[in-house]
């Protein structure tokens, strides 16, 4: 961070809802145990999908998170899961209502779509089919004003859930919902993150929400081949960062929040300081629309770029959150980016990919991710990449296979490259006053 | 001091045609450009019009190897991506930078700093086409009911391979980042209606924080579809009243009965005042503050007293150093639907104190239509173009202004720009909410 700066940001409280459990400690317990959270889809019937399987949330009750449940009885899993996950967090933070100013407070969420009323589409374009192929609004729109449901329909739009959390908290700040793909949440808090040094709000609930575990979402990423159709039987085994046999990645769903605050803030009410957010880069690969830069141009510029913001060098990063999905490409590209960004230093940088365990929570990737990163830094501890036991010529790196590893770790660096080519890090730092 | 930034490309792809000059004389002469539903048979619907935009090409005015691109990727660009695609080349193309030669391998922008030239574009969700799904459904369905187990054998292969990403809404960006090399900081904000001027606020804060030269603030989207058209029909927000699609939409109107969905994109090309002057640029304004807020009301709700469009308002004004009296104009939201404009007149009110009475209002709506996240970007392009002839335009079809809100409604013909400073506002429905002050050259 450049010593003109004078706003310094810190994360003050953490929730989350994983597919491994409904608190940040839960999750984390569960990674470092090893344990995975991809089963046979449950939410709908995959059983014939080319892909089976899902890191899924399990079930839980919304109305210990929320004032009222009723506001939410038309609200897809990104908007439970993110409520719960922002209860936790502003309990975290010590946030009760009357603690801070609402309107110097704002929302910075990566958000993905709402729940789809896939069942009323299907049949409301089977009747508007004529024999041509295709189809007659006229046709669709009976059956869709018969079934479709307007507040429903809302809930698609992917800035609900912020709106959901304005509502549920009176916060009137500076508001925002991005939908970078699967870098949506580390833009989320890297954005928050200026917001707050530009003096627009003293604190930001921040994080990322997201489910794509629904019919057209699996159709989606099976038809671009980029989500894993092996080891449908031990589908735990399905998800293989930097393995040799990696196929693609596992999806996965989930909320973490983050309370984003500035520090004198979160001083004078006495706040527990989790770690201090000290870098952000972004950028674009500019390539091409399916396939990653081969040199990772994009990926290494977002690297330096964060590491510069943050006035470290590369051999001060203790551990490297990856994007490792898991797919051939990506993996050989970021090992590539890394080396790139990080020079001779990269063998000695610790790397693991959580969503060996968690599956990929798209726009709430991000947010999961730089939680791990904080909590790594808590109990000097790295969470593992699973299923890595092939290792791949191209991927070279230190990967913390299979097991958790105890380390020293003050700084990290959370990478999240989303499809399209936009690219961003954050760079995390042990709290030093 | 903050690094001053300025506008120097203007981008516009509206139903009023292609091109922000289109749009600002369509607006300035009071000329509607909503009409008849074409795109598909609306008659089962209770709303049965919008602004469509009729003819555009996304390939118009670029590079050979440009236009290769466009018209290869284009059947795999939902509309909503081609508008925004359109609008930015308009917008780069009227920056006057010069263009590389690809004969001889020049870049395309060779006088910029591509890993310095970024974007953040407001976008929407964006729903699919029905006829994509047509046969894979009709593969699906056994005993006349649609079968989730047929669709993982037979309706799934029939899909095309890259379904998914003809409707992600970063889409804007990427396409637009790979057709002009644009590597630096690059964003979406599905933010709705907020969307488009929620971008500038961030695109300028990329650009006052050194992380980029030169950024595109963009905003697209199309809700004239079969699906968004019964979104906002299941809501209740849209215009019903009204034999003339051109009175359909009626900002302020005491007559007015909803809005009016519609599409379209409008970009702005931004830089720091000290690279636009080095390289001579024309210079369209500047923009002196930024301002956003949130409803917290409820996802669907209207605040009666617009207290985040107020506070959006006084933020961008502090943000410009600007008192309500240094305007010389505001362009409101102004969707039409009631309690939207009471709300928001009630904040412009509550915002502007004493200047409500003199500082011009106006609205574009009554024109295009509701063009979601294009809109507020749209209102800025025509402040900026009609800034040229010293008017503010009317607002179209605002022919009994609702006295109630206290302000000072234009209606009928333009009235002069007596002052340099406009403000836009936009905000979405239940959300986010954003304002913009420029300083426009005359």
């Amino acid at each position: 961070m450049s010593q003109t700066r004078k706003r310094r940001v810190v994360i003050t409280g953490m929730g989350s809802v994983t597919p491994m459990g409904l608190s940040v400690e839960e999750t984390w317990r569960n990674l470092v145990a090893g344990k995975s959270g991809i089963r046979p889809i449950a939410v709908f019937d995959a059983s014939t999908f080319p892909t089976t399987f899902a890191a899924q949330v399990p079930d839980f009750d919304l109305a210990p998170y929320v004032r009222d449940p009723a506001p939410y009885a038309t609200a897809g899993r990104n908007v439970r899961f993110a409520m719960a996950a922002a209860r936790m967090a502003m309990d975290d933070a010590g946030l009760a209502p009357g603690k801070f100013d609402p309107d110097r407070a704002g929302i910075y969420l990566g958000s993905g779509e709402g729940a789809l009323d896939f069942l009323t589409l299907v049949d409301a374009i089977a009747n508007g089919t004529g024999p041509d192929g295709k189809v007659s609004a006229v046709g669709f729109a009976e059956v869709g004003f018969k079934r479709y449901v307007g507040l429903r329909e809302l809930e698609q739009e992917p800035n609900m859930p912020a709106n959901h959390l304005a509502a549920e908290y009176g916060i009137g700040g500076p508001t925002f919902s991005c939908l970078t793909a699967c870098a949506a949440s580390t833009q989320a808090i890297g954005e928050a993150t200026d917001l707050i040094r530009n003096s627009r709000a003293d604190l930001i609930v921040g994080g990322g929400t997201h489910s794509m575990i629904h019919p057209l979402g699996v159709t989606g990423f099976n038809l671009l081949t980029a989500i894993s159709t092996e080891h449908k039987d031990e589908p735990w085994r399905a998800s293989r960062p930097f393995d040799r046999d990696r196929a693609g990645f596992v999806l996965g769903e989930g909320s973490t929040i983050m309370i984003l605050e500035e520090l004198q803030h979160a001083r004078a009410r006495g706040a527990r300081i989790w770690a201090e957010v000290v870098g952000f880069g972004s950028s674009a690969d500019a390539y091409r629309m399916t396939d990653i830069h081969p040199e990772g141009r994009g990926p290494v510029a977002a690297m330096r770029l964060a590491l510069a913001d943050a006035g470290v060098r590369p051999e001060d990063i203790d551990y490297i959150s990856a994007h490792g999905t898991g797919t051939q490409e990506n993996d050989r590209v970021e090992t590539l980016s890394v080396k790139i960004a990080f020079g001779p230093h990269a063998p000695q940088v610790p790397i693991s990919s959580v969503k060996s365990a968690l599956g990929h929570l798209i726009a709430a990737a991000g947010a999961t991710e730089l939680m791990t990163c904080v909590l790594a830094i808590r109990d000097q501890v790295l969470p593992p990449t699973l299923n890595l036991e092939n290792p791949d010529p191209e991927c070279d790196l230190d990967y913390v296979p299979n097991a958790a590893r105890k380390a020293k770790v003050d700084v990290c660096l959370s990478n999240s490259f989303g499809f399209g080519g936009q690219n961003d890090s954050l760079v995390v730092r042990r709290f030093v006053p | 001091m903050d690094r001053r930034i300025v506008i120097t490309g203007l981008g516009v792809v509206s139903p009023a045609g292609v091109g922000a000059a289109a749009l600002a004389e369509a607006v300035r002469a009071g000329r509607s450009a909503v009409g008849p539903i074409t795109r598909f048979d609306a008659s089962a619907y209770p709303c049965r019009v919008a602004g469509e935009v009729r003819e555009f090409d996304p390939a118009d005015g670029i590079r050979k190897d440009q236009t290769r691109y466009v018209r290869k990727m284009s059947k795999v660009m939902a509309i909503d991506i081609q508008l925004a695609l359109a609008a930015s080349n308009l917008a780069i193309l009227d920056t006057g930078l010069p263009i590389g030669d690809p004969r001889t391998n020049e870049p395309v922008l060779p006088t910029v700093d591509h890993a310095r030239f970024g974007m953040v574009f407001g976008t929407g969700f964006i729903p699919t086409e029905l006829d994509d799904l047509a046969g894979p459904v009709q593969a699906s369905r056994t005993d006349g009911r649609f079968s989730m187990s047929r669709w993982g054998t037979h309706g799934i292969p029939q899909m095309f391979p890259l379904w998914l990403l003809k409707y992600l809404p970063n889409m804007h960006s990427c396409h637009t980042g790979i057709l002009w090399d644009a590597q630096g900081p690059s964003n979406s904000l599905t933010c709705s209606d907020a969307g488009g001027l929620l971008a500038v606020d961030e695109a300028v804060r990329i650009l006052r924080r050194g992380a980029a030269d030169r950024m595109l603030a963009g905003g697209a989207e199309s809700r004239v579809n079969p699906t968004l058209l019964m979104r906002y029909c299941l809501l209740g927000r849209l215009a019903t009243g009204g034999a003339d699609p051109a009175a359909a939409c009626r900002p302020f109107d005491l007559g007015r009965t909803g809005q009016v969905n519609a599409e379209g994109a409008a970009v702005l090309a931004l830089e720091g005042l000290d690279t636009a002057q080095t390289r001579g640029a024309r210079l369209y304004g500047e923009v002196l503050g930024t301002g956003c807020a949130t409803t917290r009301a409820g996802i669907d709700a209207c605040e009666a007293d617009g207290r985040a469009v107020a506070a959006a308002v006084r933020g961008a004004l502090q943000d410009a150093g600007a008192a309500p009296e240094d305007l010389g104009a505001v362009f409101a939201h102004g969707t039409a639907f009631e309690k939207q404009d009471q709300g928001e007149a009630a904040g412009l009110a509550a915002a502007l104190g004493p200047a409500a009475r003199t500082v011009p209002v106006t609205a574009t709506k009554g024109v295009t239509g509701n063009m979601g996240a294009a809109s507020g970007l749209a209102d800025l392009a025509v402040a900026l173009l009609l800034a040229k002839d010293g008017l503010v335009p009317p607002i179209l079809n605002c022919e009994r202004p609702d006295p109630r809100a206290g302000l000072a409604f234009v209606t009928g013909r333009p009235v002069p720009l007596a002052k340099d400073l406009v403000l836009a506002t936009t905000h979405a429905i239940g959300g986010q909410t954003a304002a913009v002050v420029i300083r426009v050259t005359r």
